[in-house]
C-alpha cells in the first residue's frame, strides 16, 4: 500500500467541513480550516496530496487561493467546490490549469468519493511520470557524457598514430612502404574526423554561444592551413577572399566547426580527373551579417541527393565516404547561430555552399 | 631562423610515444636539436629549480594538458610562482590531443602560455608561432 493520502479542505462554512471529515477521515488524513492563511501554514508544514477549496469565501476566492499556492505546491491536486453561479470563474480556472476538477454544491457524497479517488490516481500518475522523466534526463545526460569522454579518450591514441605516421613519412621510406603508410593515414584521418565531429556535435548541443570579434583573414588562414599540408590536398588550389570592413562578432568555435566541415567536405569530393582543382572561401561581412561562400569544382552532388545531405549519418557516395555527420553538424551549428545555409551543385561541375550568419556586434 | 638555435626545448608528456614523435618532428623540421623530454611535469620542475638550468637563454616548454600526478595546468601554476629570472626565459605551448574550449579559455588566462596546440604537433604552425615570439 502506498503512503496515506493527505487532504486539505478550505471552506468558510464550518458545516461543510464537519460533514467532509465525517465522510473521509477513515480513508484519508483530512485537515480542514476556514482560514486561507491557516491553510497556507498547514501546507508549509505538511505534505498535502489533494486540496479542496470552496470558491465563494469572504476574504479570498477559491481560484485566488489556488493561484497563491500553485507554484509552491505544484504536485498537489487542486479541486474547486462551487455553486452554479460561479461557473464562469470555474471554466476560466480549469482552462488556465489552476484546478484539476470542480465539484458543484451541495455535493453528493458518492460523487466526492469518486472525485477523490480520481485525484489520488492522478497524483500517483503525475509523480510516476515526473520520476520517469527525471530518470530519462539522467540516463540521457550520462549517455552524452559517455560519448563525449569516449571521443576524447579516442582522440589521444589517434593523435599518437598520426604523429608516428608524420615522423615515419619523413624518414626516407621506399615507395611501397610509403604507399601502405598513406593508406593507414587516410583511414586514420577518417576516423579522426568522425571522432572530432562527435565532439563537435556534443559541444554544439551543450554549450551556449560565446561571442567574440572575428578576424576572418586570420580565421580562414588558420582553417586552410590545417588542410594545406595533407597528402590528400596536394593537387588542390585554395583561394581566399574577405570583403567588408564591418566589425563582426559571433561564436568563433561554431564558426570553426562550420568552416572545417565545409572545407573538408570540398576536399573530400574534389574531382581528381580535373587538371585544376580548387576550393574557394569567400567572405563578405557587413553590419547585419556575414556571407560565407565555400565553392569547389569537385564531383558535385546529384539533384535528388541534395535534400538528404544535411541528415545525420547520411553517407553521400561510396567514394572516400566519411561518416555522414559533417554536414549535419554544420546545419546544427548554423541553426544554433540563427543563420541559414543553402547549397547549389551540379554533377561534374562543382558545389557551392552559402552560409549566412547574423552579426552579433 | 637562426635565433631558434639558442632555444632549449622541453617536452613534457606522460605518453612516451608522443614524446618520441614530437621531439623527432622538431628535429625533422629543423626547429631544434636541443630537446629534453620529461615523462612527468614534476621532472621538469626539478630541472628548472636545479643548477643545470641555464637562465641566460630562452626555454620553450611544450606542455601536455592531461597527465597523471600533475597535469599541465597544475604545472603552469607552479611555473607562474617561479622566481622572475627563471620565469622570464620561459615560453609555454600547451599541447593536447583534444582541445576543449574551456581549456583554451583557461590557457589564455596564463601570461606564460603563448598558444595551445593540437596533437599531433603541426611543426609548421609551431615554427610560425616561434617566429612571432623570437624573431
Amino acid at each position: 500500500m502506498q503512503e496515506k493520502i493527505n487532504i486539505l479542505y478550505l471552506d468558510d462554512e464550518e458545516q461543510n467541513l464537519f460533514s467532509f471529515v465525517a465522510l473521509f477521515r477513515r480513508d484519508y488524513n483530512v485537515f480542514t480550516t476556514t482560514s486561507a492563511q491557516q491553510a497556507v501554514e498547514y501546507l508549509s508544514n505538511n505534505k498535502v496530496h489533494i486540496i479542496f477549496s470552496d470558491q465563494k469565501m469572504p476574504e479570498v476566492s477559491g481560484v485566488e487561493f489556488f493561484e497563491t499556492i500553485r507554484h509552491d505546491y505544484p504536485d498537489a491536486v487542486r479541486i474547486l467546490i462551487t455553486g452554479y453561479a460561479d461557473i464562469d470563474a470555474v471554466i476560466d480556472a480549469i482552462n488556465r490549469g489552476q484546478v484539476y476538477r470542480y465539484v458543484t454544491k451541495p455535493w453528493d457524497a458518492n460523487e466526492l468519493k469518486v472525485c477523490i479517488e480520481n485525484a489520488v490516481e492522478k497524483y500517483h500518475r503525475d509523480k510516476e511520470l515526473y520520476l520517469k522523466n527525471k530518470e530519462l534526463e539522467r540516463v540521457n545526460a550520462e549517455l552524452e557524457q559517455f560519448v563525449y569522454s569516449a571521443s576524447h579518450d579516442m582522440r589521444a591514441p589517434l593523435a599518437s598514430i598520426k604523429g608516428v605516421i608524420n615522423v615515419a613519412k619523413a624518414d626516407g621510406l621506399d615507395a611501397k612502404t610509403l604507399n601502405y603508410l598513406e593508406m593507414i593515414e587516410r583511414s586514420t584521418n577518417r576516423l579522426n574526423d568522425f571522432v572530432t565531429n562527435i565532439i563537435y556535435y556534443y559541444q554544439n548541443s551543450q554549450s551556449d554561444e560565446i561571442i567574440s570579434e572575428i578576424d576572418f583573414d586570420k580565421l580562414l588562414d588558420e582553417v586552410i592551413e590545417k588542410y594545406r599540408n595533407h597528402v590528400t590536398t596536394q593537387h588542390i588550389r585554395f583561394e581566399k577572399t574577405v570583403a567588408g570592413s564591418a566589425i563582426y562578432k559571433a561564436d568563433i568555435h561554431r564558426l570553426k566547426m562550420i568552416l572545417n566541415n565545409l572545407l573538408s567536405n570540398a576536399i573530400k569530393f574534389s574531382d581528381s580527373k580535373k587538371d585544376d582543382c580548387f576550393v574557394s572561401l569567400e567572405v563578405i561581412v557587413n553590419l547585419e551579417k556575414v556571407m560565407i561562400k565555400v565553392a569547389d569544382n569537385g564531383i558535385g552532388i546529384a539533384a535528388e541527393e541534395i535534400p538528404k545531405i544535411f541528415n545525420m549519418f547520411y553517407p553521400s557516395t561510396d567514394k572516400n565516404s566519411g561518416s555522414g555527420v559533417g554536414l549535419y553538424i554544420v546545419k546544427q551549428a548554423v541553426e544554433k547561430m540563427k543563420g541559414n545555409i543553402t547549397v547549389k551543385s551540379d554533377v561534374g561541375i562543382g558545389t557551392r555552399f552559402i552560409v549566412e550568419l547574423p552579426n552579433k556586434s | 631562423m637562426s635565433k631558434l638555435e639558442y632555444i632549449s626545448f622541453h617536452l613534457v608528456d606522460d605518453n612516451d610515444i608522443d614524446l618520441a614523435v614530437n621531439s623527432k618532428l622538431l628535429e625533422i623540421a629543423k626547429i631544434s636539436n636541443k630537446i629534453v623530454t620529461y615523462q612527468s611535469a614534476l621532472l621538469l620542475l626539478d630541472y628548472l629549480k636545479s643548477d643545470k638550468f641555464d637562465g641566460s637563454k630562452p626555454h620553450v616548454i611544450l606542455l601536455d594538458i592531461m597527465m597523471p600526478n600533475m597535469n599541465g595546468f597544475e604545472c603552469l601554476d607552479q611555473l607562474t610562482q617561479m622566481p622572475e629570472h627563471i620565469r622570464k626565459q620561459l615560453t609555454v605551448f600547451m599541447v593536447s590531443s583534444s582541445i576543449d574550449r574551456n581549456d583554451i579559455k583557461k590557457a589564455e588566462s596564463y601570461d606564460l602560455v603563448e598558444k595551445i596546440l593540437e596533437k599531433p604537433l603541426d611543426v609548421y604552425l609551431l615554427k610560425k608561432y616561434l617566429g612571432e615570439v623570437f624573431e
